[in-house]
Order: C-alpha cells, then sequence, then structure tokens
C-alpha cells in the first residue's frame, strides 16, 4: 500500500494504492475517511462514506486476483470529497447490482458506476450546517 | 407485566391491523406497548459485562423481531411468544459478543463510549457531530474516533438462525455470471429475493436507510437504539448481503 498527497493551492489531492482483497477494505475506509475529517465531515457523513467505500470496494474486489489492485483517487475540498476507484488491471464489475446502486446512491451526492470499465466515482458534500 | 382486560384487547386489535396493513405507525404503537416486558428482560442479564444500553438495546430489537412474528390467531398471549424470542436474542449477544478481528481495549472502550456521545452530542448541537467535536468531547484523537467507529465492523454480531453457507441459497437465486445484460426487473428480483433471505429486523432497516433514505439518527430514533447500534446493524446486514450476493454469481 501507498499514499501519496499533494498539498499546494486548490482541492487537495491524495491517491492510495490497495490490494484488491477484501481484507483491506477496512484500511480503505479508514483512510478515506480520514481525509474526509480533514475538511469537517460530521459523524453521519463519515458513516455515510464508510459504506460507500466499503461498498464500492466490495464490487470490485471480485473476482479475486492476489495481483491486482484498487486505485483510489480523493479530491478534498472545502465542501465535497470527491472518489474515484478504479481496479488494475481493468476488469469489469461482474454485476452491477440495483441493491449497490441504491446504496451507493442514498449515502453519497453523486455516483456513477461504470460497470464494463471497473470504475466507480462518488462525491459527497459536506452539509453547508455542519 | 400485568395489564388490564381492555389494554390486552387494544393490543390484540392493534396485532390484527399490523398483520392486515404492515403499517409501522401501529407497529410503533406495539412496541411502546411491550417495551416494559423488553426492558424487564434485558435488566435479568445486568451485571455480566455488557453495557445496561446496549443490553436494552438487544432486547428491543428481540421485541421488534417477535412483533413482526407474532401471529394473534394461533392464541397465544404476546408476552408469552415473545418473552423466548427476547431471550434468544440477549443470549446471542452474549455468546456472539466479541470481536471477529482483534480490536485494542482502548478502541473497544471508545466505541462504547461514543455510542453514548453521539446521542448526547446530535441533541445539544441539533446536528450529527464533527469527528473533531467528539474526539474533543471522548478525550481522543480523530484517528482514534475513526477506528472506534470502524470497530461496528468488527463486532460480530451473526444471528444463529442465519440460513448456513452452502444452504439452498443458491438455489434460490440462480443467477450467474453470464448475466451481464440483467434486465431492471429481474434484476429487482434479485434484490427482493436477497432481502427476503434477510430477518425482518434487518430488512426493516435496510428500507429505512436505503429505500427510505432516513438517516442512522432518524433510524435510531425511531426503533428506540442508539445510533452505534444502528450503525453495527447496517454494517453486518451489507456483510450479509454481500456474501449472498458472492455466491449467487459464483
Amino acid at each position: 500500500m501507498h499514499a501519496t498527497e499533494q498539498p499546494g493551492e486548490g482541492p487537495l489531492e491524495i491517491r492510495l494504492t490497495l490490494p484488491a482483497l477484501e481484507p483491506y477494505a477496512r484500511v480503505a475506509r479508514l483512510a478515506i475517511t480520514g481525509i474526509a475529517t480533514r475538511s469537517g465531515f460530521t459523524y453521519d457523513e463519515v458513516e455515510d462514506l464508510r459504506i460507500a467505500v466499503g461498498e464500492a470496494f466490495g464490487m470490485l474486489v471480485v473476482p479475486p486476483d492476489p495481483e491486482a489492485t484498487l486505485r483510489f483517487a480523493c479530491e478534498l475540498d472545502d465542501d465535497a470529497l470527491r472518489i474515484d476507484v478504479v481496479r488494475d488491471p481493468p476488469h469489469p464489475i461482474a454485476e452491477v447490482g440495483e441493491l449497490s446502486t441504491l446504496i451507493l446512491a442514498a449515502v453519497v451526492d453523486e455516483s456513477t458506476i461504470d460497470g464494463p470499465a471497473g470504475r466507480i466515482a462518488v462525491a459527497k458534500r459536506r452539509q453547508p450546517s455542519s | 407485566m400485568s395489564m388490564s382486560a381492555a389494554e390486552r384487547e387494544r393490543i390484540r386489535g392493534l396485532f390484527a391491523a399490523y398483520r392486515a396493513t404492515g403499517d409501522l405507525a401501529v407497529r410503533d404503537e406495539l412496541v411502546a406497548a411491550n417495551l416494559r416486558l423488553a426492558l424487564h428482560l434485558a435488566r435479568r442479564y445486568a451485571h455480566r459485562g455488557v453495557s445496561q444500553d446496549d443490553l436494552e438495546q438487544v432486547a428491543s430489537l428481540g421485541l421488534l423481531n417477535a412483533i413482526d412474528r407474532f401471529d394473534p390467531d394461533r392464541g397465544l398471549e404476546f408476552s408469552s411468544f415473545a418473552t423466548p424470542t427476547i431471550v434468544g436474542e440477549l443470549k446471542r449477544h452474549f455468546r456472539d459478543k466479541g470481536w471477529a478481528i482483534r480490536v485494542p481495549r482502548r478502541v473497544q472502550e471508545l466505541h462504547v463510549r461514543l455510542g453514548t456521545l453521539v446521542g448526547e452530542l446530535t441533541h445539544q448541537l441539533g446536528r450529527s457531530p464533527t469527528i473533531e467535536e467528539l474526539a474533543i468531547a471522548a478525550r481522543a484523537s480523530m484517528e482514534d474516533v475513526l477506528e472506534a467507529m470502524e470497530a461496528a465492523q468488527a463486532y460480530r454480531s451473526h444471528s444463529i438462525d442465519a440460513p448456513g453457507r452452502g444452504s439452498d441459497e443458491r438455489e434460490q437465486a440462480p443467477l450467474g455470471m453470464d448475466d451481464l445484460e440483467l434486465s431492471a426487473a429481474e434484476n429487482r428480483l434479485l434484490v427482493d429475493d436477497l432481502l427476503g433471505q434477510l430477518k425482518p429486523r434487518d430488512q426493516l432497516l435496510i428500507r429505512l436507510r436505503f429505500y427510505e433514505e432516513m438517516t442512522q439518527h432518524e433510524i435510531a430514533a425511531r426503533l428506540g437504539i442508539s445510533q452505534m447500534h444502528v450503525s453495527r446493524l447496517l454494517a453486518k446486514c451489507l456483510d450479509d448481503l454481500r456474501r449472498r450476493t458472492d455466491t449467487t454469481a459464483s
């Protein structure tokens, strides 16, 4: 696993590469919710992000391949966290289920599942009042 | 636990209405009318290393489960029917109490403490607290708070009556890897089928969270349990569903 952080003007961009294996879902959830806390996301929002990251991870780790990785590209600005995750080498998502689509739609503000490309992008906005 | 004949009759009427309509408002009335039984049973398991708050939540879930399964036409009093269900849920909680993965004691303790703090701060602030606010209140680092939240995932609460792996699940949902062009209708059937395999309580949680898009806080208030417990149960439900989806896809 490695992560690189590129501080500077504008949004903060963080990249994270993890083995495409289920046990690393926890690492992904912890790292990405850690990023979200930098922008003052609330407990509810962090819980939503945990579910979204777990769901995306679960969809992209099938079929298991010890050589494959998941590459997360996170972009954090003052009011939103955008996450783009793709499997490398690319592999189509075996099945884009309605439940997964529903779950993502319920917990983030924007979600795109590109089944054939094996790519999932989500965006979670911070509530202005929080 | 004694109640007047009029009250008993009212509850019988509520059960009939709930069975006929599935109206959740009626169900809430049934929960309120029988909550004392759940709390009474929870107290019997006090001082055994699990917080009273947790026990009451588990007992309340047992109560919900019993309400969903109770058939008033069988002539049994609800309390007679519900008691073994609630006690079973409590015993299961003790049996399964433990952590699926190794979680440091301080994180376990913080996890339990957060359950209360989240509720208190949400009430005080009138909104969900930030992780920083929680960390300050818990006198912990933000990383510790995140780890404690993640611990919900590691806290095992598998139910004893969940269908075992290798049972009839595959035959019930015979959809395979080749079905990449599933029609929306077929897909919905798969979801219905998967949800149908969950316990009524878990189906309710999934429906409230993802179909009605209620927040964890709203669900917690509605079911009378802590938000942390909702989080824990949702994590388990999603994990179950994911495993079942994997099974049907393999």
